[in-house]
């Protein structure tokens, strides 16, 4: 494992940084959990690591509360999601998402924007930040930022649509809709062990339901069953405006086949084809149950 | 490249390359072979540390990324007396060792579980509490793998750790 690297100290020496590597290779490394792996595999002749652990603004790791949406930085690490009270009242989902991310060790590390820019089909922390339908901010070399939705973020198996010249900044997570409103908020991953695993398929859920058990919003998202994570839209608006508590067994299939359209899995060490779809139909079944 | 960093209560200046990890710095140029070199991609835990109070697989962490901050390894865990910590007298009672290569990994990452419950008052993941119980200890443990003791007797000496104060 050999490679150069550049620890620019804030953002406008990772800004001039960029630029300067404009023409030559180079990754950005942030909590290294996947890039060491990758790295201690095979490493590209040349490569310069931009090492985004020694950044010190704050704005690039810390939770912010704005009137509109909730702001998380893309340095935030796993262990930051999980024991943050904001995410854990707000977003039920991604807390569990980042609970059951690999292990304690790596979760100390691991960062929101890792987890995005690796753009693994089963990244956990991409299917809670979609279902609940973050937008992307990325900032260019120039320092000029433009939002992007999560929808359109990944392009593909590890692709993310940033230019070479652009870095994930933060993600903003609005708000839910009514202060008041109940959650029925959560991730399922189906693995074949429980800890430190890559899921088989994985789904997040985050449903904002008024006083009279109506769902007024909804967000389901699916991992692992496509070149990207996806979200489920139809499934979304079979559910708002419906009571939660009733649903019956055919609407229920509706649901689940409304959300296994999205995906289009392929067989391979993990589990085959038919089996993720089998287990996405169950489990989108219970989220209803 | 030069770093300065905290080896067990210790100032300490390296000279690196940029790619070394901290697993060897540690071990190759250090000499502190008590972090153990197991799979060396994050999946087996042998290789925790202490950075700053968190447990940290020191095989996927570069060395110069620890510029400023605080390690703690195995050889550094015992009081000034010399004494041993209580997480290691818990496992040497518990009978939680048996060929050891996981050990320091498991007594550092117990450690890093006790210090952010005394420290925060929560057990992350489970809301408020000054203690974990038994299976918030296992999911805290996740990412250590023994293959001799079949955990049983681990978790049983850090439950005791964690039981005492009661």
């Amino acid at each position: 494992m050999e490679f150069e690297i550049e620890s620019p100290k804030n953002i406008t020496e990772l800004c001039k940084t960029i630029k300067s590597y404009r023409s030559k290779s180079f990754r950005f490394g942030a909590g290294y959990t996947d890039l060491l792996m990758e790295l201690k595999k095979h490493t590209p002749r040349n490569l310069t690591v931009i090492n985004l652990a020694q950044l010190k603004d704050v704005s690039f790791s810390s939770i912010r509360s704005t009137t509109k949406n909730i702001q998380i930085g893309a340095m935030i690490t796993a262990s930051k999601l999980v024991t943050d009270t904001r995410i854990e009242q707000l977003f039920p989902v991604l807390q569990q998402a980042a609970h059951n991310l690999a292990s304690t060790q790596i979760r100390q590390v691991a960062t929101l924007g890792g987890n995005m820019c690796t753009a693994s089909p089963s990244g956990d922390l991409i299917c809670a930040a979609m279902a609940l339908q973050a937008s992307c901010e990325i900032m260019n070399d120039d320092k000029k930022i433009h939002n992007l939705s999560i929808q359109d973020f990944f392009i593909g198996v590890r692709k993310t649509a940033l230019k070479k010249n652009e870095f994930l900044f933060a993600i903003n997570i609005p708000r839910n809709k009514k202060r008041t409103a109940t959650l029925h908020s959560g991730f399922i991953k189906i693995g074949t062990r429980k800890s430190m695993e890559c899921s088989v398929v994985s789904l997040a859920f985050h449903l904002q339901i008024d006083k009279t058990g109506k769902i007024i919003d909804a967000g389901i998202a699916i991992g692992a069953s496509a070149p990207t994570v996806k979200f489920a839209q139809s499934a979304c608006q079979f559910l708002i405006g419906k009571k939660i508590n009733s649903f019956s067994e055919k609407e229920k299939e509706e649901f689940a086949n409304k959300v296994l359209s999205y995906a289009s899995p392929i067989s391979d060490i993990r589990a085959t084809a038919w089996y993720r779809k089998e287990v996405l139909f169950n489990i989108s079944k219970g989220v209803l149950e | 490249m030069e770093i300065t960093f905290t080896l067990n209560g210790k100032k300490t200046i390296c000279h690196i390359k940029v790619s070394t990890t901290l697993l060897e710095l540690l071990r190759e140029t250090l000499n502190l072979t008590g972090t153990k070199p197991g799979c060396h991609e994050g999946e087996c835990g042998a290789c925790t540390v202490l950075i700053n109070g968190k447990s940290v697989n020191s095989c996927l962490y570069l060395a110069l990324n620890t510029n400023g901050k605080e390690i703690t390894t195995i050889e550094g865990l015992t009081k000034p007396n010399g004494g041993l910590d209580e997480v290691q007298e818990s496992m040497i009672k518990n009978g939680a060792v048996q060929c050891g290569f996981c050990t320091s990994g498991m007594v550092l990452n117990i450690k890093a579980l006790q210090l952010e419950t005394m420290q925060n008052k929560k057990v992350p993941g489970s809301g408020i509490k000054n203690s974990p119980n038994r299976n918030e200890i296992k999911k805290w443990l996740e990412g250590n793998l023994c293959r001799c003791t079949g955990y049983v007797k681990i978790i049983d000496a850090a439950e005791e750790v964690f039981n005492k104060g009661k």
